[in-house]
């Protein structure tokens, strides 16, 4: 045998050279152009296709329509399954390169942060504005400026166990009163989680008159912060007493709210459309209502709308400005959106062909809600919010003076 | 089994005896095997309800339902365990094959740098990952270029980057196992004229299978729960790895399927608990001692 | 073809094994392949992969021809891998660390321009769709509009304000043809996406009056940017109140008041990242708790995992015991199932009220293990335990293996017990060869990000804390917390406090390791 040969090095480098015996992996690259493909009847052959990234539970949906919009095109769309948790911190590092997808579907709060980055492209929907409602357009304009296309809107809302109750309460005491009545171990049930859950609390905050941050006579919201102040202190006192009374707890996670719903041990509970499927799977009869007010004013929960937004830097701009303006925003595709994922659609007109009492239910109970924070500052505002609501409710902090630490706290983290 | 019990050819024990030899160690193993399988119980427990959750449901095994096994059918998990089990093989012995090439010169030379070596080895593991995805795009993206095959969205681009974690803490334990091989062996074997290659091949790899198979197991655990560099490399659900796919179904945490999870969590497992088998004998084999010696 | 360093002429003449076969074939394949990296790099223009993919093969070629190198034979293949995969990856850190790369700053001057013009350039309030082509003329490309108001047809680009074409043909749905145009297709626009999409065709020779673009090609507007770039003095102009904003020299454009407009672009900023960590106060005494706990956090888990690893081995290694292989199998089991769903199995489980621990094996305790302090760092611990002794139960497994019997024999004779043997014989003679693992486990768990966040997410927090950090969040957790969770995401700030923990990490490793003396000779 010969000296010298160190077959084991080699065999580990023969491993990188097996592979490139399969080339065909490079063929189905994404990024590359498709082969020509016959186009809208006139013959001629299309090059490009899309890129689109959803998340897990979206990127289904999505491929659906997309076939739609194959057929219909003739442009190919590749749909790339993301995790919901940080497929946006992924599109601000990609898209710069160039080879980040060509459209991305988001719900829109986190649409300021793409802004600030110059990740995400204009559309222009003037012409098929008037089709959708004033909050999905909203919910894709940012400081004056068009982004994308909504497809629907999502918020959360009351929903009733109708074999333990048939109230409709207007205050947050009706509510509680008529779950105890059932007799079950929940009266009412909301997911809190260690962290708290300022989204699913935030109902209850507005009806205290203390929205987190101000609107300008647009509605846009400016950066001055309004959570504080006696309001909000008022609303930190109620949580406090709430909390005393164990209608609160931070043990109660999502998965275990849900659980108790399902399992009959509580009247009535605040959630999304979600877990909407899960209930009628358990043959479970249900009411969705507004949320009930818990102070002087009316209950306003988030409202987020759920979008298709384009890279700023696609190469397929054309493609893109196909897909969202003279596909997206046809109440067909409209359609198929609400037939695949069962949110309230964007669009008026579709809206008005649903049966389905339980998306009405939610649709409603939005109809008074508040668009979801698209500005960057909302994201310094969560974790502190969400704690003091903890430490409000578990009797951890005072309050009132836990509130505007809170606010303090906030506002120079804003201010960084 | 049938090898432990020929293996221990032993006069009968009084039952103090036995206790005192062997008994508290079935002892041990047993209340062991209670910390280990409660969570695991839990798991399976999920994996067998319908609507599952990973909080709250405390009765274990109320519902036994394959409901959530069927379902793996109907999404891509069969696929990505493939994906997985392809990337994690070959991870595992280029893996085996590097760092025991790189323990066999650190054990068996004296070179300039050699310390220095070692030293960058380990110091180089110590560097926190977290950050790395933004770098690791951006290599990708330039090997796309020259290489489509390394490049993004290509699982033999991801067992590359596996690779290059392959030497750090693989190479020592090596090492230290190569230092226990004594050199008279392969002097001997010199001294006839045998070259490097004929003695690793011929000798020391054949005395050192228990790490081998340590480190080769190791490698493919490791790979194979890997998601934090798989998910950036493969971007297309027919390439990801089942911790890739996992790891998007409880992304969201509102619509998270968890009883889905816990069924793919349980079958996830059984690969590595087979190649734990497989591997078992040479780990655990007291004939490489027996070699040494002789 | 290279020697070993003792050659006797009894191997000498054995050439052309299956072996020296192997390797040829090997390096062949390894220079053609390298060629063609070299052409491939050279036709994409990307001369640093070029250059690298050089000097690889280069090195590669004179390690594996020379009959010299040996140990380099051994160590090329992982140290290649290592270096483009792992430095490379440190290198970008390092030089990331050193730049205000982040939320709004994220991609270069260019591409800010561009954004910044995008981002303001909307429809004028009321201008009608109408229908558009786009045609060709010497290459270039131009926009055709349908005036509705004239009924004629115009044409223009960026060079040429729209001017009138007579004799074009165009009805309600579309212009069909221009006279000395060509009218392009959609296929043939879709090749040229991009240049149709930057495609404007202003109103007259001030930009201020407007110009139109197309959406598809087919459809157009009349549109208006708020902002000019004016590329001579490097400064944009907002033509809605005449402010002119110039680059600030920190990545962005900035009014003469200061009032910068996002996008910005990626600029070095020197050592303000390393800086700035030294001034913030408020970081002080959260940084020094997490930096003690992280301490505590990886040494404890190494040292239980170890010491419960090496039990297990210890008692199992055993022949004698029946069902020995079934009771290993059973102990990495923790091992085998994938960490993130093990720890959100123990999040479930240890819940306040609702976890398996308290309801059923408490018997409906209500012990807060991961909201109150020091419970939540107990639990960390015990979860860590849980999920890292099966890698030790094996290294010490195989460990065991290597130890040479007849040290063992000898203490026996010796008469040492078997408690003096394991602390004076074994315990030695195992710590010697997996010192090395015991640090790399140090340094991975004093990095284990993964399992504190899914945990316990650094929780609970400090009540009123001005960073919305927690008593269990180690120095990792904190960074991201800082970097990317405070509103913005400052990859230049996380970038300096990795560098930074790596050096704390290092030198404590290093240290540790020479005191080891476990690189040193045998």
């Amino acid at each position: 045998m010969r000296r010298g040969i160190s077959i084991a090095a080699i065999s580990a480098l023969a491993l990188t050279m097996a592979a490139c015996g399969s080339s065909d992996e490079a063929k189905e690259d994404t990024q590359q152009p498709a082969p020509a493909q016959s186009a809208e009847g006139d013959g001629s052959a299309v090059a490009g296709e899309l890129t689109i990234w959803a998340d897990d539970t979206r990127s289904s949906q999505v491929a659906e329509l997309s076939k739609d919009f194959t057929d219909k095109f003739g442009v190919k769309v590749n749909v790339v399954q993301k995790s919901e948790s940080d497929m946006d911190k992924e599109f601000i590092s990609q898209v710069p390169t160039g080879k980040g997808p060509d459209l991305i579907v988001l719900a829109h709060d986190r649409l300021g942060s793409l802004v600030s980055n110059g990740v995400v492209g204009t559309v222009d929907i003037a012409d098929k504005a008037k089709d959708f409602s004033e909050a999905a357009l909203s919910g894709v304009t940012y400081q004056g400026q068009t982004y994308g296309v909504p497809y629907a809107i999502e918020n959360v809302a009351l929903v009733r166990n109708n074999q333990l109750s048939k109230a409709e309460p207007k205050s947050f005491d009706e509510m509680l009163a008529a779950g105890k009545e059932a007799n079950v171990e929940y009266p009412f049930i909301v997911q809190m989680g260690d962290k708290g859950d300022p989204y699913h609390f935030y109902g209850f905050q507005t009806s205290f008159g203390a929205p987190v941050f101000k609107q300008d006579d647009k509605g846009s919201y400016t950066t001055e912060l309004t959570l504080g102040g006696e309001k909000g202190e008022a609303f930190a006192d109620w949580l406090a007493k709430k909390g005393n009374e164990k209608v609160f707890d931070p043990a109660i996670t999502g998965e275990i709210a849900k659980q108790a719903f399902l399992d009959g041990k509580a009247a009535f509970t605040v959630t999304g459309p979600w877990n909407v499927s899960a209930f009628r799977e358990a043959n479970m009869d249900i009411t969705v209502l507004p949320i009930p007010a818990a102070g002087p004013e009316a209950a306003q929960p988030f409202v987020g709308v759920q979008g298709f937004f384009p890279s700023a830097k696609t190469e397929n701009q054309l493609l893109v400005n196909k897909f969202l303006v003279d596909y997206l925003a046809t109440e067909e595709a409209q359609q198929k959106m609400y037939d695949l994922g069962k949110r309230v659609p964007a669009m008026p007109a579709v809206a008005a062909k649903i049966s389905d009492p339980d998306i009405q239910g939610f649709s409603e109970a939005g109809k008074s809600g508040a668009p979801m924070p698209a500005i960057p500052e909302m994201s310094a505002v969560w974790d502190f919010w969400g704690i003091t609501e903890v430490d409000v409710v578990t009797g951890k902090q005072q309050p009132k003076e836990a509130w505007s630490t809170m606010v303090t706290n906030i506002e120079n983290a804003i201010k960084k | 089994m049938s090898k432990a019990k020929t293996l221990a050819p032993q006069p009968k024990l009084s039952w103090g005896q036995w206790f005192k030899e062997l008994g508290w160690r079935h002892l041990i193993g047993v209340l062991v095997i209670i910390y280990c399988a409660v969570p695991l119980a839990y798991v399976l427990s999920a994996s067998l309800k319908k609507n599952a959750n990973l909080t709250g449901s405390n009765k274990l095994f109320q519902e036994v339902s394959f409901a959530n096994y069927a379902r793996l059918s109907e999404t891509d998990y069969w696929h990505w365990i493939l994906n997985s089990l392809f990337i994690s093989s070959f991870t595992a012995v280029g893996t085996v094959l590097m760092a025991s090439a790189a323990a066999y010169a650190f054990s068996r030379y004296r070179f300039r740098g050699r310390e220095a070596t070692l030293t960058f080895l380990l110091l180089v593991q110590m560097f926190p990952q977290m950050l790395a995805f933004v770098a690791l795009f951006l290599l990708l993206l330039a090997l796309k270029d020259v290489f489509p095959v390394l490049g993004l969205n290509s699982q033999i681009g991801l067992i590359c980057v596996y690779l290059g974690g392959a030497l750090g803490s693989n190479t020592f334990l090596m090492y230290g196992f190569f230092k226990t091989v004594p050199k008279e062996l392969d002097e001997a074997a010199r001294i006839d004229g045998a070259s490097h290659a004929q003695i690793f091949w011929g000798i020391i790899m054949r005395l050192v299978t228990p790490v081998l198979a340590v480190v080769g197991l190791l490698s493919f655990i490791s790979s194979f729960g890997d998601f934090v560099i798989a998910k950036v490399v493969l971007q297309t659900p027919d390439k990801f790895t089942l911790a890739v796919g996992m790891y998007n179904w409880a992304a969201d945490s509102r619509t998270a399927p968890w009883g889905l999870f816990a069924a793919g969590a349980v079958v996830a497992a059984v690969p590595v608990i087979i190649l734990f088998q497989f591997l078992q004998r040479y780990i655990v084999s007291g004939l490489t001692a027996g070699g040494v010696k002789g | 073809m290279d020697q070993s360093t003792v050659k006797t002429k009894r191997f000498d003449r054995f050439d052309l094994s299956w072996g020296f076969w192997v390797k040829v074939a090997l390096m062949a394949l390894i220079n053609a392949l390298g060629v063609y990296g070299l052409l491939a790099a050279w036709a994409a223009e990307s001369y640093l992969t070029l250059a690298v993919v050089l000097v690889t093969l280069i090195i590669a070629d004179v390690i594996y021809f020379s009959r010299r190198f040996i140990p380099a034979k051994y160590l090329f293949p992982g140290l290649a891998f290592l270096l483009v995969y792992q430095v490379f990856v440190m290198g970008y850190t390092g030089f990331v660390s050193f730049t205000n790369y982040g939320t709004g700053h994220n991609s270069t001057k260019a591409d800010a321009i561009t954004q910044i013009l995008a981002q303001h350039q909307k429809r004028v309030p009321g201008s009608p769709t109408i229908n558009t082509t786009v045609v060709e003329k010497n290459d270039k490309l131009s926009l055709a509009i349908w005036d509705a108001e004239k009924k004629a047809v115009l044409v223009g680009n960026m060079q040429h304000p729209l001017t009138l074409v007579e004799g074009a043909k165009a009805n309600d749905k579309a212009i069909t043809e221009v006279p000395g145009y060509q009218v392009l297709k959609f296929a043939d626009l879709v090749k040229r996406q991009q240049e149709v999409a930057g495609l404007k065709a202003p109103l007259t020779d001030d930009p201020n009056d407007g110009f139109y673009v197309t959406t598809d090609g087919t459809k157009g507007f009349l549109a208006k940017s708020d902002f000019r770039y004016d590329e001579e003095k490097d400064e944009l102009l907002d033509t809605t109140n005449n402010v002119v904003y110039q680059p600030n020299g920190e990545g962005a454009f900035a009014d003469p008041e200061g009032n910068t407009i996002m996008p910005g672009w990626r600029v070095p900023v020197g050592f303000a990242n390393y800086t700035n960590m030294a001034h913030g106060s408020d970081l002080a005494w959260p940084f020094f708790n997490a930096l003690v706990w992280s301490f505590i956090f990886a040494i404890f888990s190494v040292v239980s995992t170890f010491a419960f690893g090496l039990l297990l081995a210890l008692v199992f290694h055993d022949k004698r015991i029946r069902g020995r292989k079934i009771y290993q199998s059973l102990f990495i089991l923790p091992y085998a199932f994938p960490a993130f769903l093990s720890t959100l199995v123990w999040k479930g489980m240890l819940n306040t009220k609702f976890g398996f621990i308290n309801e059923v094996l408490l018997g409906g305790a209500e012990i807060p293990w991961l909201t109150n302090g020091t419970l939540a760092k107990v639990s960390i611990l015990g979860v860590n335990l849980w999920l890292g002794f099966p890698y030790m139960f094996l290294i010490c497994l195989g460990a065991l293996q290597a130890l040479p019997e007849d040290i063992m024999e000898a203490a026996k004779i010796d008469g040492a017990g078997p408690i003096r043997t394991l602390f004076s014989v074994k315990l030695p003679l195992i710590l010697v060869s997996t010192m090395p693992l015991l640090i790399a486990s140090f340094a991975f768990n004093f990095n284990n990000f993964s399992l504190i966040y899914m945990l316990t997410g650094g929780g609970p927090n400090y009540p009123g804390a001005s960073l919305p950090v927690g008593e269990t969040d180690i120095l990792i957790s904190m960074v991201y917390k800082i970097a990317f969770e405070g509103g913005s995401q400052n990859y230049g700030l996380a970038s300096a406090l990795s560098i930074l923990i790596f050096l704390v990490v290092g030198v404590i490793s290093y240290f540790g390791l020479k005191r080891s003396n476990a690189m040193g000779e045998d």
